[in-house]
């Protein structure tokens, strides 16, 4: 579980660097017909991703991505 | 019980219909009201045991001013089947043939979850808190949950921050007073939890902190990325209850797993949309890791395009792989390696043994908002899915029998009205 603490440092600076590239980056309002549309949101229907998360989460030994809620298990 | 699945789908629904006939007729902008309802059917049926979930869902949103959104929301899990209660493995079925030395059990539960959601905008930043209360017959669960987002550099960037915490109670069996874990015997059933009925039930406290946050990215017109980071503290009891597992000759116990747990996994996704096949592409991995030693990774490829004006279908598939927990062991009697004991904690559950899945499916969606409402309806989306996923063991048996066909079927279909 140790990390090599300048992987840490290395891990911070690809967020940063990237963050400041984020800042250059410039898609005008005008050609942003494509990203707004449904087939590219990332949760494009939250109930129904939430459900199939909730489902899988409840059967493999791992967890994240998806939200931090709670709210029981119903699966014993 | 009865009472509580009789009367609470209508008292939701007399609810949900006030609210959305009293706001949808509430001088507003054109979407002030969103009913949601998704459904999921989950089987599985592999050697000796079989699980189906039916998780039903109801959510009306109602956004009575743009700095504004007011949710309610009410999920449950109707759960039916049959779950091992005794586990051992192959060394403890060898020193004891002709005897079956697995046992099951039926289960069945109700968990139902309703929740508030409140949702505050100013300028480019938005904030949101919700509670959630869950109810099973064996559990409570009061998770509380805010969050904060924020769009920055002409919109082209968001970064959320969240963070949820849970005070959940699990119903237990009392053990005796000078017992210790390997003479703990399991729960026999729910009967008496949370009603005081049966005097051999007491409560175990289990909280769990999450901590999420995401950036997401537009890059090009064509192209944005998400990276999140999940982190979740959990502490207090968290075994199943129910469930035993062979220690040594004739020595049964109840499951018994640390009490801490820290887990932590990073997530990168990658949409993309292929003009000349009019084709949008989402690519997602996940590298997770906890205090018990799992790892995994995950990775997943959807596709979608549309075949007509708004009626979109796509193709999923995903693939997931993990280690084993430090103190999985399919047989805690003794064995070849990796058969043993490991230390002071057991397990029978086959989600914290190492096993990889493969997950296939489609959805399809249609998508309408005619230019005039039809009668007080301005949207409506429609979706149907299906996934079939196979769980491949690398260890995990029944009494020696490895179980080859974990094969588990979902069925989704959620409708969405704006009004």
């Amino acid at each position: 579980m140790t990390r090599n603490p300048s992987s840490r440092v290395f891990v911070l600076a690809v967020v940063l660097l990237g963050a400041a590239e984020a800042a250059c980056t410039t898609v005008k309002p005008a050609q942003r017909a494509l990203l707004a549309d449904p087939i590219m949101q990332f949760e494009g229907d939250p109930q129904a991703s939430a459900q199939y998360r909730h489902a899988i989460d409840n059967r493999e030994g791992s967890y994240g991505g998806g939200g931090v809620s709670g709210g029981g298990c119903g699966c014993n | 019980m009865r009472l509580q699945l009789s009367s609470l789908p209508r008292a939701v629904a007399r609810a949900l219909a006030f609210a959305m006939v009293s706001l949808a007729s509430a001088e507003a902008s054109a979407q002030v009201v969103v009913f949601d309802t998704a459904h999921t059917l989950w089987h599985e049926a592999p050697t000796r045991t079989n699980m189906t979930v039916y998780t039903p869902g109801v959510a009306v949103s109602a956004t009575p001013a743009p700095w504004i959104t007011v949710r309610g929301s009410w999920e449950a899990d109707v759960v039916s089947g049959a779950s091992v209660a005794t586990k051992a493995g192959p060394a403890y079925q060898a020193t004891n043939p002709g005897v079956d030395v697995v046992t099951t059990a039926s289960v069945k539960d109700f968990r139902q979850a309703p929740s508030g959601t409140l949702t505050l905008r100013k300028g480019d930043v938005t904030y949101t808190a919700s509670y959630t209360y869950g109810t099973e017959h064996d559990y409570r669960s009061n998770s509380l949950f805010v969050g904060a987002r924020t769009d920055v550099f002409s919109h082209n960037t968001q970064f959320d921050l969240s963070f949820a915490r849970n005070w959940d109670k699990v119903c237990d069996r009392i053990q005796g007073q000078t017992d210790r874990p390997p003479r703990y015997r399991a729960l026999e059933d729910s009967t008496g939890c949370f009603t005081g009925d049966a005097p051999a039930r007491t409560r175990r406290d289990l909280a769990i902190d999450g901590l999420q946050a995401t950036w997401s990215q537009s890059w090009t017109p064509v192209f944005a990325t998400q990276l999140t980071y999940t982190a979740q503290i959990l502490d207090g009891f968290q075994s199943n209850p129910y469930r035993s597992v062979i220690l040594g000759q004739g020595v049964k116990a109840q499951e018994h797993h640390p009490e801490n747990r820290t887990r932590q996994s990073l997530t990168a996704r990658a949409n993309l949309y292929v003009r000349p096949l009019k084709l949008a592409v989402r690519l997602s991995g996940r590298a997770y890791r906890d205090t018990w030693q799992i790892a995994s990774g995950t990775g997943e490829l959807e596709v979608e395009r549309y075949l007509f004006e708004g009626f979109r279908i796509s193709a999923r598939g995903r693939y997931y792989r993990q280690s084993g927990t430090i103190f999985w062991s399919d047989d805690y009697t003794g064995g070849d390696p990796p058969l043993g004991p490991k230390g002071q904690y057991w397990t029978g559950d086959r989600e914290l043994s190492p096993f990889s899945s493969l997950g296939l499916g489609f959805r399809a969606t249609y998508a309408i908002a005619p230019a005039r409402p039809i009668w007080i309806i301005s949207a409506v989306k429609a979706s149907l899915s299906g996934d079939a996923v196979q769980f491949d063991y690398d260890e995990y048996t029944l009494g020696g029998t490895p179980i080859t066909n974990a094969r588990a079927y979902m069925l989704g279909a959620n409708l969405s009205l704006s009004f």
